[in-house]
């Protein structure tokens, strides 16, 4: 969406600061984003996008059994700050408010969220599933439980605040994952096809070699600190991993720094080229062979205790074919195109090409691909959830659906989730949709 | 054609055996012991003497012999050379697991074999101890002790089980006879960690196994091709159709998907059939009457239906109308509890009544799918010049649409027909979970919560080899609708 309102910008640098342009501005992206804000469905899917955003955003400030802000014993405090300071890491509750009832504290005064709870507390007089209809045992009409409770007298409405906040999180991630391997592999394929990747066969041969020592070096030998420190935590094993790429990276490096002297020899500097396309379209071809829920599935038994995070990462690392199929036909088109052998006649390295020139031009319709892909991944997440994956400390919509199956009565836990699911899930497609039209040539005003 | 459908044939073969590593290393490596699953009981021998022991340890190994597990994992292994290339003959996963943390940390394979003999030999000593009443309790700590280590690679908590089982030896006096074995462990565990040769962890090896190993038994067996065998631990292997045996139904894998897939097969081919009977006219329709009120209502009707989850709608449906506390007016489950010697058309209205429910959730989203599709793909031919010829020609509309439109509108139809098969598995799951239907999705889905991986193997080898059976039939069919596409030489 960014893109989309920086479409401007973006054409400026392009197009050199054009008088004519700026008048009438007609770069690609702001055509785009003209088409798109006629269709009016899928500017209103933008703006319901927006404001569930900003719940999910605002999610531990919407609802929580802490106040926003409070003056207790002569002290001011922003306890719902705090706490997420605290579990990042940083900083520790003064002792008089460690383990209190927030509740219950005799503040000087406090300013408390919209819904006073959270999603995976008990409210112990509300429990056993109470309907949003019936007499609820509350202080006052501030306390009522606006969606019901479920049974064990959790609150619904928290609980679908919260779950707000986890769908987002598995749609962005997810999908941050698949793009950035999509665009990556797709590129390869579509830019170099099977004959434009050429290297000396020195170098080519020590990739090959060190691509397996990398593997060694970065992965097999390291492959109890990765495990362990996905143990403890999501961070430290982000910490770990990005240091084994950094070694892989290394030792690829190494390989082509080698190759370097060695190149002087006439045989091993013969340009070879690396059928790169045929490599990964037959890999695509391999994962698309398995179905992908199916295939997700196969992943998480093989995992002790999948949580929310490892299901984010599975379904961007399982979903990033349908991204790269899109920019690997459109790098086939535009790699033919006359500013490419422009540019490639100015001297202009393959890799700079593809990087600064092809690849921008090749963006638009992996958007697209985003769009329905995050749609996709809150489906397959909540999927997942209601079959009872995931940890259960995740507050997901997914999970409040599939408490409904065994509280039939509860038709709040059946109805309230599964509409957020199909709202956010029409929405994303609707944005898909409403981008499709707006970059279909055939159908410009 | 019959050499381009050849040609695709042949490229199935290495597709098919890349899929089938993927899953078997991804299997391989997933948590729990398949042998102790099989043998349904707690590794460690908790009771009884050192020949109960020992018994207990031959049918384990049995059981790993039985199931292939006593063979390496693949054709080659790269590992570093601290590594032995014997390690898989240890059974227990969870020792065997141990003592690759053990050589990560130490690098020394001579050292650590030695302390596991040492603590092997201890374990079957703390057997032979005399029990009565006054020795029951140190000898549980003993024994627990001895599961710790075998399954402990932190030098604390080795020492301080070492700790344990010393107070106990030297408190008892009846118990001291295992004091050499309990010297010997502390000894060979005092050699592992002097003589670290962590080094031998950076440097890379590759060892082969060829033929013998888990994979190749698994996709091709160790039966002999021609001839009989009375060996009861051959197996035929993948492509001879012996998919092994389940660990939890202990009945051959073959017999369960012939067992369920009846019930997906109906359900999928009566909802396709549905789908194509309905969405195609209703496609048309749509595109015809473009921009009417009739057309913007359907349009928004089927996106609505496209993105409403069906496990949602599933979850309603046994909610409200499923008989529970609301409306009772279809059977929660999809399966009729019918007896065989029933007349057929009471087996077969029981039947259609439970699979009511069931149906509809699996049709309407691909209906709605389906209708979108075919109402674009007539929306874009319309427009094209092709059709404004036919019309100035004179043609009646009707002719227009069916005869020059229609089979031009197919190709979105088509794509969707690869995606029939693997939809049969992968799409069914949580459908089947939530009415109950033992067909393929429910067996998978079970199979991935318990564990069951010689069934999850089969039905993902299954699920892809049907997904690339679905891309060639809708290429051929692609050749069929389009005369301009030739696959092939022209």
């Amino acid at each position: 969406m960014i893109a989309l309102n920086s479409g401007t910008k973006n054409n400026d640098s392009m197009s050199s600061k054009d008088t004519l342009n700026k008048q009438k501005n007609q770069s690609y992206w702001a055509t785009v984003g003209r088409q798109f804000r006629q269709k009016k469905t899928a500017m209103v899917s933008f703006y319901i996008t927006l404001f569930l955003a900003f719940v999910a955003v605002t999610a531990p400030f919407l609802a929580n059994e802490k106040p926003i802000f409070c003056k207790y014993e002569g002290k001011m405090y922003f306890p719902v700050v705090k706490q997420i300071g605290v579990d990042l890491g940083i900083g520790q509750f003064p002792k008089e408010l460690l383990n209190v009832k927030w509740k219950d504290l005799n503040y000087d005064f406090a300013v408390w969220p919209l819904i006073p709870y959270l999603p995976l507390n008990q409210d112990e007089k509300n429990s056993k599933s109470v309907s949003p209809l019936a007499k609820q045992d509350v202080e006052s009409t501030y306390w009522t439980h606006w969606f019901g409770t479920d049974e064990l007298g959790r609150d619904v409405l928290s609980g679908m605040i919260h779950g707000t906040k986890t769908a987002f999180t598995v749609g962005i991630v997810s999908m941050f994952i698949a793009s950035v391997i999509g665009i990556f592999f797709g590129s390869l394929a579509g830019f170099f096809g099977d004959t434009n990747l050429k290297m000396s066969r020195i170098r080519m041969w020590l990739n090959l070699l060190f691509f397996f020592f990398a593997l060694f070096y970065a992965f097999g030998v390291r492959s109890y600190m990765l495990s362990d420190s996905l143990a403890n935590g999501f961070a430290s094993f982000l910490g770990q991993f990005l240091l084994s790429l950094v070694i892989f990276g290394a030792i690829i490096g190494l390989a082509n720094l080698m190759a370097m002297p060695l190149k002087k020899i006439p045989f091993l500097a013969e340009q070879v080229a690396f059928p790169v396309d045929m490599l990964i379209s037959r890999s695509m071809e391999v994962l698309v062979s398995i179905p992908t829920f199916f295939l997700i599935l196969l992943v998480l038994a093989v995992i002790k205790k999948p949580n929310i995070y490892v299901i984010m990462v599975i379904i961007g690392f399982t979903s990033w074919t349908g991204i790269a199929r899109y920019i690997r036909a459109e790098l086939l088109r535009i790699r033919s195109l006359e500013y490419i052998e422009a540019a490639k006649a100015l001297g202009y390295s393959n890799w700079r090409t593809m990087v600064k020139h092809a690849i921008p031009n090749a963006l638009a319709p992996v958007l697209i691909a985003i769009a329905f892909g995050i749609a996709s991944a809150i489906l397959i997440e909540s999927s997942l959830s209601f079959l009872g994956f995931g940890s259960g400390e995740d507050v997901t919509w997914g999970g409040l659906l599939n408490a409904a199956r065994s509280a039939p009565k509860a038709w709040w836990l059946a109805i309230f989730p599964g509409f957020a699911i199909f709202i956010t899930v029409t929405i994303f497609n609707l944005i898909g949709e409403g981008l499709t039209d707006a970059m279909d040539p055939r159908l410009r005003k | 054609m019959a050499k381009y459908i050849l040609k695709r044939i042949l490229f199935f073969i290495p597709t098919i055996f890349v899929i089938s590593i993927l899953t078997f290393v991804l299997m391989s490596s997933a948590p729990g012991d398949p042998a102790e699953l099989m043998l349904n009981k707690a590794s460690s021998g908790d009771s009884g003497q050192a020949s109960d022991k020992l018994a207990g340890d031959k049918a384990y190994r049995e059981v790993r012999k039985k199931l292939g597990l006593d063979l390496p994992m693949f054709y080659f292994s790269i590992g570093s050379i601290s590594e032995p290339d014997t390690l898989y003959k240890i059974g227990k996963v969870d020792h065997r697991k141990n003592l690759g943390r053990l050589i990560d940390m130490y690098g020394n394979w001579p050292q650590i074999e030695a302390y596991y003999h040492a603590l092997s030999e201890m374990e079957l000593a703390f057997l032979d101890l005399p029990k009565d009443s006054a020795t029951t309790a140190p000898l549980i700590t003993l024994r627990s002790a001895v599961t710790d280590l075998f399954t402990n690679y932190k030098e604390s908590v080795i020492q301080s089980k070492f700790g344990d089982i010393k107070d106990r030896l030297t408190m008892y006096p009846q118990l001291a006879s295992a004091m050499p074995q309990y010297e010997k462990v502390v000894s060979a565990y005092y050699e592992v960690t002097v003589n670290p040769t962590t080094w031998k962890n950076y440097v890379p090896t590759v060892h082969m196994n060829f033929s013998h190993n888990q994979y190749h038994r698994w996709l091709f067996g160790d039966a002999p091709w021609f001839g009989k065998s009375d060996d009861p631990t051959l197996t035929g292997g993948f492509i001879r159709g012996d998919f092994g045996i389940s660990y939890f139904a202990k009945r051959p894998v073959g017999s369960i998907v012939w067992d369920s897939i009846g019930y997906t097969m109906t359900i999928s081919l009566v909802s396709i059939l549905i789908t194509y009977l309905i969405s195609i006219p209703l496609g048309v329709f749509s595109a015809i009457n473009k921009d009417t009120l009739v057309d913007q209502g359907l349009t928004t009707g089927l996106f609505i239906l496209y993105s409403l989850p069906s496990f949602w709608i599933a979850t309603m449906m046994i909610i409200f109308l499923g008989g529970g506390d609301y409306l009772d007016l279809f059977p929660p489950t999809g399966v009729a509890d019918v007896e065989d010697d029933d007349p057929f058309f009471y087996r077969f209205g029981a039947q259609a009544y439970h699979l009511a429910l069931p149906l509809i959730c699996w049709t309407y989203g691909s209906f709605a799918y389906l209708s979108r599709q075919m109402r674009g793909g007539m929306l874009s031919v319309l427009r094209q010049d092709f059709i404004r010829t036919a019309r100035s020609k004179g043609l009646s509309n009707n002719s227009v649409i069916w005869k020059h439109a229609f089979r031009n509108s197919l190709f979105p139809v088509i794509t969707i027909f690869s995606s029939v098969f693997p939809a049969m598995i992968g799409g069914s799951i949580i459908l089947e979970f939530l009415f109950s239907i033992p067909g393929m999705g429910k067996v998978s889905l079970e199979a991935v919560f318990r564990r069951d991986y010689p069934v999850v193997l089969t039905v993902t080898m299954f699920s892809a080899i049907l997904t690339l059976v679905g891309y060639l039939v809708s290429d051929i069919l692609y050749a069929v609708v389009d005369p301009r596409i030739t696959y092939g030489k022209k």
